[in-house]
């Protein structure tokens, strides 16, 4: 990991110390800019402020996830920018990257905690399970809820990478055998320290979106604006229904009925097929995937709708977003023959009670 | 739980439940009462033809009524057929419709609906309109008039409102514009909207009666 | 059990026709408004403008489009700084086409910049005083050397 003297050093001079040129250093500015889908008139500021600012500890922790939130972290853009971004802030301890092991990578731990308490960056991936005292997920004999809670205490800032950490992701989906919970639960119970939060969600995050949340960090110090879930409005303001190239179609009323049938092969709409694109918020239908290649509805599948809460709870990936659970055949029939009975009932007590009232006569 | 999880789950098969179970009572609870016996002589045994001819005649009013109810009916059908045709042509409903009874059919394109339902709204609001301005119908209505009239708007508006993205986030708007759908299957039973299933016993069996009286329709 | 050959596959690309579908769906035509506004005001003594490539929505085909409507001029530069970047103006002069690579040619970022002449082919004042320093430093050697 990072040298400890590099920290008392500005990202600007780590990076020309590195060999960076100035022409480099721009490239890496507008690229950073691009990333956090600010206006190209921004960059000579954006270059200013990253030229000076000090390099932020960063800590990483793995809880109940799947490792492709740091995956796909690995995965944003070519290696020397992501290497720039690496060394920009000092990454202290990631388990999947680090090169240390086993008491070794503990001590890194908590070194870094201590040494730059109150001031690191905690990156947070996967749940937390809570349930039997959270015996679920242990790393060293330490529950994942203990070691969060001593993170939490002297971190400056929270980013939950991932929908795991966001919102509780796959583990929480129904029955949630581990009482996984997210990091921001966490937080509203009271179980570990409220500090900022910035919830990245996605299943896993696009590459770029983790790192313009932590360029973003880096170049203002302070946390971007965000949701009503906590994501930062720049990457989750809009839902990929909004900016979906196959609207058009929608609006023409052109939707594929099965998968590669010839409307699908045509690229229409893929409303039909389960796509919960209206009611999800990402950058999926700009951004992309892959460096811009591509993403689920321009390769032919629905948007699962990942970067939601409960997504995995909330039915079929393949009904329309506009069917419900109704009910069944047979409950809607037991509804009906009720209904009869009553009807039935109310009749014959109407004709009895004319039968009284003429008898009565 | 969510409220768009809410209103596509638990409220979805509520209201259906008590929609089917209220239009069955109702149905069997009035087609079962007893019928007064017409003891004078038919001048005619032709009833169903007079039972259609009085579903004919209805559908547009008598000359010497025109004056005062021709409005009223002009906005009725603009409201009913549009109304139809953004319930049955928009092609999420038609999902919705195809999820609950197997069959499904095309749908018309999303401008012509939003269109459809602005145009529906605008009756809506001019018959409720006329309604209150006029003292005789203002003395006569009821609760059940202006509530079934808001049943029925509330899902347009809410609708629109959801195809503009206007309102809220839009899953929370579209969540409102299903459970408004919601609230008048619930209400639709037990109220005045139940014309849906009885207008054609009502006029058929006024044309009958008159065709056995051999009156002219 | 069926094979990759029975997955249906459409060919595109190759065969759009010249005169393809620009008025498709897409956002080529209006981004090329956009240039156009810029470089109405650059002529009018106004400032130069950058477009992010990355932060609008590009339909498939709206890329080979714009490249195609704005044609190849006469300049081009390769950057090595952190990876290649290419300049290139496009046949309309003063609209720059800036592509940003990593260092194993993945595109990073991408511009199109309406100017005289994009910044990052400008020597900033720093480097300026670097060169300097380097130049004198190596007059002052060969002097050294030739008065040896």
């Amino acid at each position: 990991m990072a040298k400890d003297d590099d920290k008392e050093q500005t990202l600007g001079e780590v990076l020309r110390q590195q060999g960076v040129s100035r022409r480099g250093f721009l490239k890496f500015c507008a690229t950073t800019a691009s990333l956090m889908a600010l206006p190209p008139s921004m960059v000579p500021a954006i270059a200013k402020a990253l030229d000076k600012a000090p390099r932020p500890s960063v800590i990483y922790l793995s809880f109940q996830e799947c490792t492709g939130c740091a995956e796909s972290l690995t995965r944003s853009h070519s290696p020397t920018l992501e290497s720039l971004m690496f060394n920009a802030i000092s990454l202290d301890y990631q388990e999947t990257l680090q090169a240390a092991a086993g008491t070794a990578a503990e001590a890194a731990l908590h070194d870094a905690m201590k040494k730059f308490h109150g001031k690191y960056l905690l990156l947070v991936d996967g749940s937390i399970p809570v349930k039997d005292d959270g015996v679920y997920s242990t790393i060293a004999g330490k529950t994942n809820l203990q070691i969060m809670k001593e993170a939490a205490e002297g971190a400056a800032a929270v980013v939950a990478v991932g929908t795991c950490s966001a919102f509780g992701g796959i583990p929480k989906a129904n029955p949630n055998p581990t009482g996984a919970v997210s990091v921001g639960d966490l937080m509203k119970s009271g179980q570990i320290a409220t500090k900022p939060l910035i919830n990245v969600s996605g299943c896993p995050p696009i590459p770029v979106v983790i790192t313009g949340v932590l360029a973003h960090y880096l170049t203002f110090g302070e946390v971007p604006a965000l949701d009503v879930h906590g994501r930062p409005k720049v990457f989750f303001g809009e839902t990929i229904h909004d900016r979906c190239y196959r609207r058009p179609f929608y609006d023409q009323g052109k939707f594929a009925k099965t998968f590669d049938d010839e409307g699908a092969r045509s690229g229409w709409c893929l409303y039909e097929l389960g796509c919960k694109g209206p009611t999800t918020y990402n950058a999926c239908a700009t951004t992309k995937w892959n460096g811009g290649v591509s993403f689920p509805v321009e390769s032919g599948h629905g948007c699962l709708g990942c970067s939601e809460p409960d997504f995995w709870d909330k039915g079929s990936f393949y009904a329309p977003l506009s069917t419900g659970h109704w009910g069944t055949a047979e409950g809607i029939a037991a509804a009906a023959a009720a209904g009869a009975a009553i009807g039935i009932g109310a009749a014959a007590m109407s004709r009895r009670h004319q039968d009284t009232i003429s008898k009565e006569e | 739980m969510d409220l768009l999880t809410f209103a596509r789950g638990p409220a979805l098969q509520w209201s259906v439940a008590i929609f089917f179970l209220g239009v069955l009572w109702r149905l069997f609870g009035v087609f079962l009462l007893r019928r007064k016996k017409d003891y004078s002589k038919p001048r005619s045994t032709h009833l169903w033809r007079g039972a259609i001819k009085g579903l004919i005649v209805h559908l547009w009013p008598y000359k010497e009524f025109r004056p005062k109810v021709v409005q009223s009916y002009i906005l009725g059908y603009i409201f009913h057929i549009g109304l139809a045709i953004v319930v049955f042509f928009f092609v999420p409903h038609i999902l919705f419709i195809k999820n609950i009874i197997g069959v499904g059919w095309g749908g018309l394109p999303n401008s012509f609906i939003y269109i459809t339902g602005a145009v529906t709204i605008a009756a809506l609001v001019a018959m409720l309109v006329k309604r209150i301005a006029n003292p005789v119908t203002r003395l006569l209505s009821n609760f059940d008039d202006y509530f079934s009239w808001f049943v029925t708007i509330a899902p347009v508006v809410t609708g629109l409102m959801a195809a503009a993205h206007w309102g809220g986030r839009y899953e929370h708007v579209l969540a409102v514009h299903i459970l408004s759908f919601e609230l008048l299957l619930v209400w639709f039973p037990f109220s005045k909207l139940m014309h849906t299933f009885f207008f054609v016993v009502s006029r058929g069996t006024t044309g009958a009666l008159f065709e056995r009286r051999g009156t002219s329709a | 059990m069926s094979g990759l050959s029975d997955i249906g596959v459409k060919v595109e690309g190759d065969s759009e026709p010249e005169d393809g579908p620009t008025t498709r769906i897409g956002n080529a035509l209006p981004i090329l408004h956009e240039i156009e506004t810029y470089l109405t005001r650059l002529t009018q003594g106004g400032e130069p403008a950058t477009i992010d490539l990355r932060a609008m929505p590009l339909a498939p085909g709206d890329y080979e489009t714009l490249q195609r409507l704005l044609g190849e001029g006469e300049v081009s530069a390769t950057i090595d700084a952190l990876g290649p970047t290419r300049v290139r103006e496009t046949a309309v002069r003063g609209v720059w086409w800036v592509t940003h690579h990593g260092a194993t040619d993945e595109v990073v970022a991408e511009f199109i910049e309406i100017t005289r002449i994009p910044t990052i082919l400008q020597t900033v004042d720093e480097d300026l005083v670097d060169g300097l320093l380097r130049l004198r430093d190596c007059l002052a050697q060969e002097g050294q050397a030739a008065s040896d």
